[in-house]
């Protein structure tokens, strides 16, 4: 019970924050202060909260007040929903804190409001994932898309409003479709309550229709390829704090909402299913990492990422669904691990790279990367943190992405060893799709690190930035740590995102963990040991510095000196390759892959389909007024006109006027029966 | 099969000893390559010993970096050595299992080569030089390509022997009859040639001059910076021929951890790697250069062949 106090706690918190901002409206200074103090207090809330029940594995269910008759505000933490308030606490520890020093970026630009509309959207989430009933769920949804869709507008640019507008579109779109499902579940069972949804008797028509609705309508706020297209506009036109906490978590809420409904409720009863999700996992993993090579604006690419990430959590979340309507527990957990591990793990270095670039645009104002180069020197703190942040979302060992990375690969393997002929096949498509996607994350964030941080500064700002504040880089500094830990702690933390795996799968908890390694069940399949790992990496540099020192000679000490050779020309900074030229040679290999973007996004339609409904209205609103509204005004105007006569000014008759209207009201009572 | 534990200290120490001795046996496999290539252009050329000593003489010579670089650069040669001496630690090279299982991992493996691509491609960002610039994007567009194709014949192999360790891969190839022959020699194939070009050959990479874009990345390092960053080039080169042998020719190894049969079985290989070598050394010296922007041409036809490899699988042959 101890939990739900805190998760208690830190709703009230997020709302004091949120309220607090609100108040200080004329000290801003003080409301950034505060709303970051309390947001961080919040989040350490929240962590207590989650923490108890993810080791312990209970489960625990609240009734509360609901002031509506047709439903039932219950709570209910379990393994999944203490899962996530965990990733959500977690990034608003880090965000929080950031937020104290970044939001002086926009003072007088309204961070009061900012502070608000941030704690309402972190409250929204952080019930959403507990409440257990179709009602509030779609209420708390709602808020959080608002909350949010506000953040998008806080530039108050033509761009953002823009950016704004195509995601509240997308949001609402999406909300429709959830609606319809819990509306069809809800007929059929007579209850708004997840539990009752999850014991709904379907026939499989209307199971699968339910769960295409769901899929695609979480998939358009996951931001699945081709409902993709908001991400990349929402996310670089709202601070770097909120699309941190948009691009970690906000969209994971789009996955939690696949996995409830198509896990939780349905069962995963049907095999299609599950190949259509790992079929948009693997094509969202694809096209959105190519995506993001083409951009040079460091938070659009980020945003691609996003894209990329999601569909990595997909291909996992789409195996576990395989292996569920299989019948293959041992799957459908290694399946569910990884995803949920990924899930957790992309929340935390994405944070960081959202933070990351926000230092870097705090410090020079400009989200263009071929406007940075050569932070490094002088952003240190920040650079190592965001060096750290790349190599984990480019999947290397030992760190973080690399270890749920891993659990993909096992199940995939698995899928494809023991499953039948479509796993057979399904499991090797999955395998390229990642390895390519691998390998374009790896160029991609070689390209990131190395436009924005290394090499020449490529313009006057960036010669001039320093290091952010402390407690920025505490913001990004803690979620580089956490990379690290969740990496090289794997086989700590592994065993018990199983645990919430297999309980979600309904299946008895896998081992995936032999002293201090991981196994994927079955221990003859393939082990790893990223603690080992990491040890051996280390030790491994004694080699070539013991070839070093052997060999000194008596040479000068290493040193910086020169330019770098430019063909007999003079050197200059702008010399070295930019953004786009560095990924060049891939853009016109992969060249109809990047048209396709244009076809397949539904943006436009949704906007053409807004124009019309705005043209119609306006079509529609002069012929209101022709046919309904000017006869009417002409005919009150002619009644006027026509009874003019009766004041023509005389004051005679205006005394007629006060007696017959006295004589009239003297017999009225008498006829209306009032004696 | 039995399940993977933790190696001993026996193991460890071969796995330490066989990384070591590579190290010392890259600028021999260097070295060899440009003797062939003379050979094959009827000039007279180095001696199969020239790499250690350009080698021995740079690790003399003072490191001078460009004034953009940074600490990247500097560090770049270390990382790049101890990520391949990782790999180089799990090859199951002269026994059949893997010496370091807990790297023994193909997608472990696959992902160490990723770190080693990170950093040498990153390194050239951050010289500030154009070429090494341009070379690093092209570095990583190659890595791009090849990885599908490696990772599909790899994925092949991991289902006919059922685990992604390459310890029992290498076990179930010397030792059980092979239940899907067309699918071992397709996705042979293919990851032949995944290795070839991650070797750094011709046609897809000119290893001689150094500043060709392709080797771009190192345009700018000098003295004991450039010879580490040579010692590990050709490093990988031999892990990754012996990863392909590893999968795909793994016969006459030691079945016990006895010297005598150690030896033998690093004389075996040794043989191996020199055909190894001489093959790539063939190829490379009678193709000419590729258009970069028309590599992917070819990989297609690597890839076309890793996927037939699969349908083999899927069908039995």
């Amino acid at each position: 019970m101890m939990s739900l106090d805190f998760l208690l706690l830190a709703i009230l918190l997020y709302i004091a924050a949120a309220v607090t901002s609100l108040l200080c409206y004329k000290q801003e200074s003080l409301a950034i202060k505060l709303t970051g103090g309390i947001g961080a207090l919040a989040g350490l809330a929240g962590i207590a909260a989650s923490l108890p029940i993810l080791l312990s594995g209970e489960v625990i269910v609240k009734q509360l007040y609901s002031p509506f008759i047709f439903s039932d505000f219950i709570i209910r933490l379990d393994g999944l929903s203490a899962f996530m308030l965990m990733v959500i606490s977690l990034l608003v520890v880090a965000t929080a804190i950031y937020s104290i020093s970044y939001m002086k970026e926009y003072l007088g630009k309204g961070a009061w409001a900012m502070g608000f509309f941030m704690n309402s959207f972190i409250a929204s989430m952080v019930v959403l994932v507990v409440c257990d009933n179709a009602f509030y769920f779609i209420v708390f949804f709602e808020m959080m898309s608002l909350a949010s869709y506000f953040l998008v507008l806080c530039e108050q640019s033509e761009k953002a409003v823009k950016a704004g507008l195509q995601y509240f579109l997308m949001a609402h779109a999406g909300s429709v479709l959830i609606m319809i499902a819990f509306y069809i579940l809800y007929r059929e069972t007579g209850s708004l309550n997840f539990a009752d949804f999850a014991n709904a008797e379907l026939t499989s028509f209307q199971a699968s229709s339910v769960f295409l609705l769901a899929f695609f309508g979480f998939g358009a706020k996951a931001g699945i390829i081709t409902l993709h297209g908001w991400l990349p506009q929402a996310h670089p036109a709202a601070p770097s704090h909120a699309s941190a906490m948009m691009s970690g978590v906000m969209v994971k809420i789009g996955v939690f909402g696949i996995i409830k409904v198509s896990i939780d409720f349905l069962g995963a009863e049907i095999a299609w299913w599950g190949y259509l999700v790992l079929a948009f996992g693997c094509v969202s993993s694809v096209l959105g990492v190519l995506y993001a090579l083409a951009e040079h604006d460091i938070k659009r690419l980020l945003a691609y990422h996003t894209v990329e990430n999601v569909g990595i959590i997909l291909i996992g979340v789409g195996i576990a669904m395989i292996g569920m309507s299989n019948e293959m527990p041992v799957l459908a957990a290694l399946g569910m691990l990884g995803a949920l591990y990924h899930l957790l793990n992309h929340a935390v270095f994405k944070g960081l790279l959202f933070l990351g670039a926000g230092s870097v645009i705090y410090r020079i104002h400009t989200k263009d990367m071929d406007k940075m180069g050569g932070l490094a020197k002088l952003m240190p703190l920040t650079a190592f943190a965001f060096l750290i942040g790349t190599l984990a979302i480019s999947a290397l060992p030992p760190l973080n992405g690399f270890v749920s990375e891993w659990f993909i690969y096992q199940s995939l393997l698995t899928m494809s060893k023991e499953g039948g002929m479509a796993m057979k096949v399904a499991a090797p498509i999955a395998v390229v799709m990642l390895a390519i996607t691998g390998a374009l994350a790896c160029m991609c964030f070689v390209k990131v690190f190395g436009v924005c941080f290394t090499g020449a500064a490529r313009s006057k700002q960036a010669t001039k930035a320093t290091e952010v504040p402390m407690t920025m880089v505490f913001g990004t500094a803690s979620l580089a740590i956490l990379c690290i830990v969740l990496g090289v702690g794997a086989p700590w933390i592994a065993p018990v995102i199983s645990g919430v795996a297999s309980a979600l799968v309904d299946t008895q908890t896998i081992t995936v963990t032999q002293g201090i390694a991981l196994i994927p069940s079955e221990p003859s399949q393939a082990i790893l040991s990223t603690p080992i790992i990491a040890i051996t990496l280390l030790a491994l540099l004694i080699v070539p510095m013991a070839i070093l020192s052997f060999f000194k000679g008596p040479k000068m000490p290493s040193r910086n000196a020169g330019d770098p050779w430019a063909c007999g020309y003079v050197y200059e900074e702008k010399m070295s390759v930019s953004a786009g030229g560095f990924t060049q040679p891939l853009r016109s290999m992969f060249a109809p892959l990047y048209t396709m973007r244009k076809i397949l996004d539904p943006a436009p339609w949704l906007k053409k389909f807004l124009q019309a409904l705005t043209t119609g209205a306006s079509l529609l609103e002069p012929q209101i007024d022709n046919k309904i509204i000017s006869p009417l005004v002409r005919f009150v105007k002619w009644i006027g006109k026509s009874i003019q006569w009766f004041q023509y000014g005389d004051f005679r008759a205006y005394c007629l006027y006060i007696v017959v209207a006295l004589l009239v009201l003297l017999f009225v009572p008498f006829n209306l029966g009032v004696n | 099969m039995q399940g993977l534990e933790m190696p001993s200290p026996e193991w460890i120490a071969l796995a330490v000893v066989q990384a070591l001795i590579m190290i010392g046996l890259a600028p021999l496999a260097t070295g060899f390559s440009r003797v062939l290539r003379a050979k094959m252009h009827s000039r007279k050329g180095p001696g199969i010993l020239q790499d250690y000593r350009d080698i021995r003489k740079l690790l003399r010579r003072q490191d001078i970096r460009p004034n953009p670089s940074g600490i990247i650069f500097k560090v770049m040669p270390m990382i790049l050595m101890s990520s391949i001496l990782l790999v180089a630690m799990a090859l199951p090279t002269v026994t059949n299992s893997s010496p370091f299982p807990i790297a023994g991992d193909v997608i472990t493996d696959i992902y160490l080569f990723a770190i080693f691509r990170f950093f040498f491609a990153l390194s050239g960002l951050d010289s500030g030089s154009v070429y090494a610039g341009v070379g690093s994007g092209r570095e990583l567009t190659l890595g791009v390509l090849v990885e599908p194709i490696l990772m599909l014949s790899i994925f092949t192999m991991a289902l006919t022997a059922g685990t992604f360790d390459l310890g029992y891969i290498s076990t179930y190839m010397a030792t059980e009859s092979w239940s899907v022959p067309g699918a071992v020699l397709l996705a042979g194939a293919a990851c032949a040639f995944a290795v070839f070009i991650e070797m750094g050959k011709l046609p897809f990479d000119c290893a001689e001059a150094e500043q060709e874009l392709q080797e771009g990345p190192i345009t700018e390092y000098s003295g004991s910076g450039l010879a580490m960053v040579k010692l590990a080039l050709g490093l990988k080169q031999l892990v990754v021929a012996q990863l392909f042998l590893a999968i795909f020719v793994p016969f006459g190894k030691a079945v016990e951890l006895t010297l005598g049969a150690l030896s033998v079985a690093a004389v075996i290989l040794f043989i191996k790697l020199f055909v190894v070598f001489l093959i790539a050394g063939v190829i490379e010296n009678s193709v000419a250069r590729t258009r970069f922007l028309k590599t992917h041409h070819l990989t297609w036809v690597g890839f076309g062949i890793a996927v037939l490899g699969f349908v083999f699988y899927l069908i039995g042959l």
